[in-house]
């Protein structure tokens, strides 16, 4: 391309092809530049649409809550202290005083463990539950509702490596029938037992017969050790074998708890210390891929069914059968029979139940209050409250809100917050929620009591919480109080000085004729244009030296008696306004000047022309054409202020605020300050709430720049 | 007001001087008041000046007298530990070096690509599109910056160059990310630069038969030199003075490394960390920070002053 600069080469200027060659390579250099110039365009965009989407993608996705308490077992424990404390109820560990208590009197009832009515038949009668009989048929078959199967479980490896618990297995299923009825449930049938001896001899495998032969002679594996855990209803059961297979010869370790039956399986199963569970309910699929997942496949063994009986005295003529919800009132809030049934004796009932510390109230509380948490009443989820809220937090509450005005999902909120404590134990951003939905769903799975709930971070809840060390109850209120009362200050000191001096540059240094305040007002201009440029970091050093430390005792408020008695230092709300002030001023000043400038010089002219005074013609002419250039520039440094974090960071914001910032001597956190500390944390909830937060802030200064084109937009041509 | 002021001897007459001499007498404190309070204004500018330079200047002569930290020894170490006594400025200025080196890497060539995309090709209404979008991205907080370096930026590098050889805080995530912060500012500096230069150029390169890649970078580009190397100087300041995306995503220990994969601190983000928590007067981590801060501040000054004087002294007139 040379050619067109010497003057030489004008004659060999291409022709013919070389002409269209030339022509084609320079077309396609402009091309290839014209393309790669785009591209660099498009990246740009790109990186902002990368900025924005990775926000969203943190404040919004599915969640693993786990609750601390089960709030199941909040209810149960709510309707068994309903039980027992109200009036006419009769509670006794003892069964013969509930038998005492019951026999003769036509209108008493109570419940207790289906063996011991058995022993009592002659005195008692039991009644049928939703229009089944108890009997150990309807029992085993699960017809009857108060019946419950019983199992143990084990795993082949288990039995196989550990020939104690083989053997035990085997001797446990040989002997049950013999002892269950002492222990007070219902035997199996020959079917059930025979399934489970079979299931046994399968997982025996070859071993089987070698297994038996030590179920003979127990001491011959007395060197291997029996751990059990599980069902508390199981125990005594187990614990009555386990005595007799002690008794029979064995001599090796024999550790025997009572967990409940989750627990015991997550002993089996997660954590493998035990080689046989008790269990009152059939293992779940999550427990036996937990169990598979560590290759023990379990292996299931019925051993017994727990009923209870529903018992009147034989005087009684009126009860013959009960639904669950007679049942339910019966138990808990009714007085007179009556009142449950219309065609039952205006007569008061008297209850004779087993104590809080059987298995029996639990199970019969169990079976017959199917309730959520989320269908009690009102005053039924302030008894779960009281029941476990200290009086402090109650009191503090009733003062928030009186307990008892509140709403019945308000009072479940505070139920799930405080009792259930739910918390996020795993959080997921918004592209995996939607991408990797199933094995989002198989790790929750595995997670105890672990339940998946979609989650938006950002919620109306979130804005006017305090700060809170657990992600889920963290909320930006004190940061947003800090915001408004940083830059509120911030701007009352900074405007009126950045335009005064952005007035005194433009309509009173030009005019000066004294050569030294000419040369001090030319300094003056080159050291704000300086200052625009001075990394914002040096301010924040710059405000804790003067304004955190050299002024103190008026930053502090102790000047003026009015200092926070928490902190009384320096670190206060106007330190942080002072330090931005300072930060911003150039940024007024810029732009003011700017908009004065555009003034045009014949309002001046007019103005002085009429006789008015300098400041008049400034004052009633020049600022009133220049406010929507001034506010506009105004309005652009707030934002910048607002999004200020490192010169907060140095002069020392507070990290951590519960209380809401009460005026300008107070400590303070700012929203930039808090999305620094929830980006810094390890865990993934503080990251979720670090993008709400952003978006908070983004949205805050999308609205303020916006105003500012609208003002521009709108007054901008006015006076051309 | 000069004019007025010549001209109105001319036409005076006995009551006029009358009238003026009492007008020169009257004195209008009100005006003098309201000039001087303004004066005061323009002056607090000054004042912070002064303001920096004293307390950076103060505090670090204490940080060099009482510290037992000589002066050859923190501009010429490599080891900034201040429980053993270390103070090697290299060790946080490298990382800021790394950080500013590998930001301009990407806002530089980028940001010049776009400037000449919008001012030499771009139609209006693209323009008018694309300006609005850059001034968003210009006008987000810095710490949201810093959020996606380390929750984005990171995770990708350590995809692609695999997790062991990208560290969880390093400097390449936390350059690229303030490339990408100050490309805004390279752009549309660059672009007024570009735009500036007369219109007459450019036709009187297409006339000679210029294609629009030629009049865009052999004509308009020289003839906007001085403006877009005021740009790149600008951008380079800024870059340094860049604090919470470093603070956030670079790593939080000095560290003298040249692996843009490594954790390493830089100036202002050991600074922020210091300061962070309850920060005892008259430590000597109190003073380092203000000798941190006195280097940090010569830096971004120099690049300043160098940026206006390429502007006023290298500019091409047109006029």
């Amino acid at each position: 391309m040379s050619q067109e600069t010497q003057p030489s080469d004008i004659g060999q200027y291409p022709e013919g092809d070389n002409l269209k060659h030339f022509i084609e390579n320079r077309k396609r250099g402009g091309l290839v530049w014209r393309v790669s110039f785009q591209i660099a365009t498009i990246l740009a965009i790109l990186a902002l649409i990368a900025l924005l989407y990775n926000i969203i993608n943190g404040a919004f996705g599915y969640v693993a809550i786990q609750n601390k308490v089960d709030p199941n077992s909040l209810v149960l424990a709510m309707e068994e202290n309903q039980m027992l404390s109200s009036s006419g109820t009769v509670s006794s560990e003892d069964d013969n005083e509930l038998v005492d208590g019951i026999e003769g009197n036509p209108n008493a009832i109570g419940f207790f463990g289906y063996a011991y009515y058995n022993d009592n038949r002659d005195k008692l009668k039991a009644i049928s539950v939703d229009g089944q009989a108890p009997s150990r048929e309807t029992a085993e078959s699960g017809d009857y509702p108060l019946a419950r199967p019983l199992f143990i479980y084990s795993a082949a490896d288990v039995m196989r490596e550990n020939p104690a618990i083989g053997a035990f297995v085997d001797y446990y299923l040989t002997n049950v029938n013999s002892v269950i009825e002492e222990v007070g449930y219902f035997p199996i049938s020959d079917d059930l037992l025979n399934e489970a001896t079979t299931a046994w001899s399968a997982a025996a495998g070859e071993q089987a017969d070698a297994l038996q032969a030590y179920t003979a002679n127990p001491a011959e594996v007395s060197d291997h050790d029996i751990s059990i855990s599980g069902s508390s209803t199981v125990y005594p059961l187990t614990r009555q074998l386990a005595i007799q297979f002690r008794r029979a010869g064995f001599q090796g370790g024999l550790d025997l708890q009572q967990t409940g039956t989750t627990a015991g399986f997550r002993a089996f199963c997660e954590d493998m210390t035990t080689g046989i569970s008790n269990a009152s309910r059939p293992i779940n699929r999550a427990e036996i891929e937990a169990c598979e997942s560590n290759k023990r496949t379990p292996v299931e063994f019925r051993v017994g069914t727990d009923a209870l009986a529903v018992v009147v005295s034989s005087e009684n003529t009126f009860l013959e059968n009960v639904t669950k919800d007679e049942l339910r009132q019966i138990f808990t809030s009714a007085e007179t029979w009556s009142e449950v049934n219309p065609d039952w004796p205006n007569e008061p009932i008297e209850r004779f139940i087993p104590g809080a510390d059987s298995g029996t109230l639990d199970f019969f509380a169990e079976t017959v209050f199917d309730r959520q948490l989320e269908a009690l009443t009102e005053p039924e989820l302030i008894e779960i409250l009281k029941a476990n809220l200290s009086t402090g937090l109650l009191r503090r509450f009733d003062a928030e809100a009186p307990l008892v005005e509140r709403s019945q999902p308000e009072l479940v909120d505070l139920v799930l917050e405080r009792v259930v404590e739910q918390q996020v134990v795993q959080s997921w951003e918004l592209t995996e929620s939607i991408f990797d939905r199933a094995e989002i769903e198989e790790t929750v799975a595995a997670i105890p009591q672990g339940e998946l709930q979609w989650r938006s971070w950002l919620t109306p809840a979130f804005l006017v919480t305090p700060q809170s060390s657990t992600p889920e109850l963290a909320g930006i209120r004190t940061a947003l109080f800090g915001t408004l009362w940083v830059i509120a200050i911030t701007i009352l000191v900074a405007l009126p000085v950045g335009v005064g001096a952005a007035i005194y540059l433009e309509e009173y240094a030009i005019m000066v004729a004294n050569p030294t305040l000419r040369r001090i007002n030319a300094i003056i201009q080159t050291n704000i244009n300086n200052l625009a440029g001075v990394p914002s970091i040096i301010y924040g050093i710059l405000g804790l030296a003067i304004f955190v430390r050299a002024i103190e005792p008026i930053t502090s408020g102790m000047l003026f008696g009015v200092s926070d008695p928490t902190t009384a230092n320096g670190r206060t709300i106007i330190s942080a306004s002072l330090t931005l002030a300072l930060l911003i001023l150039p940024l007024i000043i810029i732009n003011a000047q700017e908009a004065i400038r555009a003034v045009p010089n014949s309002l001046r002219q007019a103005g002085m022309g009429l006789g008015a005074t300098r400041w008049q013609t400034i004052w009633s002419h020049v600022l009133p054409s220049a406010i929507p250039g001034i506010l506009t520039g105004n309005i652009l440094a707030m934002s910048r202020a607002i999004g200020e974090t490192a010169p907060l960071v140095v002069i020392g914001a507070s990290t951590f605020i519960t209380v809401d910032p009460t005026g300008p001597f107070s400590k303070f956190t700012v929203l930039p300050i808090q999305i620094y500390q929830w980006t810094s944390r390890p865990q993934a909830e503080f990251r979720n709430i670090a993008a709400a937060a952003i978006i908070v802030l983004l949205i805050l200064l999308l609205t303020l720049n916006a105003s500012a084109v609208l003002l521009r937009n709108r007054y901008s041509r006015r006076l051309s | 007001m000069a004019v007025g002021a010549s001209s109105r001897p001319e036409v005076t007459s006995q009551t006029d001087v009358d009238i003026k001499t009492q007008l020169r007498k009257h004195p209008r404190v009100g005006e003098t008041l309201i000039e001087t309070f303004l004066f005061v204004c323009g002056a607090v500018s000054i004042l912070t000046t002064i303001g920096i330079v004293f307390v950076l200047a103060k505090e670090s002569l204490l940080f060099f007298t009482s510290g037992g930290v000589s002066l050859t020894e923190f501009f010429t170490g490599t080891v900034w530990q201040p429980a053993i006594g270390k103070f090697g400025i290299w060790a946080l200025m490298n990382a800021t070096f790394m950080v500013t080196t590998i930001a301009m890497v990407v806002a530089l060539p980028l940001g010049l690509a776009v400037a000449i995309y919008l001012s030499e090709y771009a139609s209006l209404r693209v323009r008018s599109i694309l300006k609005p979008v850059l001034e968003v991205l210009a006008g987000i907080p810095t710490v949201v910056y810093g959020y996606f370096a380390l929750t984005l930026m990171t995770p990708v590098l350590r995809e692609i160059f695999g997790d062991d050889v990208v560290q969880i805080y390093n400097t390449a995530a936390a350059g690229i990310v303030v490339g990408i912060l100050i490309l805004p500012l390279v752009s549309s500096m660059a672009e007024d630069a570009l735009s500036a230069v007369p219109d007459s150029l450019r036709q009187a390169a297409f006339g000679l038969g210029a294609t629009k890649l030629e009049t865009a970078t052999r004509i308009v580009l020289p003839a906007a030199t001085s403006g877009i190397a005021a740009a790149f100087i600008v951008a380079i300041s800024r870059a340094i003075g860049e604090t919470m995306i470093v603070a956030i995503a670079a790593g939080a220990g000095p560290n003298f490394t040249f692996n843009p994969f490594n954790a390493a601190e830089t100036m202002t983000g050991h600074i922020v960390r210091i300061s962070g928590g309850d920060l005892s007067y008259d430590s000597i981590d109190y003073n380092s920070i203000f000798a941190i801060g006195l280097v940090l501040f010569c830096i971004t000054l120099v690049l300043n002053i160098i940026s206006r004087y390429v502007v006023a002294h290298f500019r091409e007139e047109y006029e």
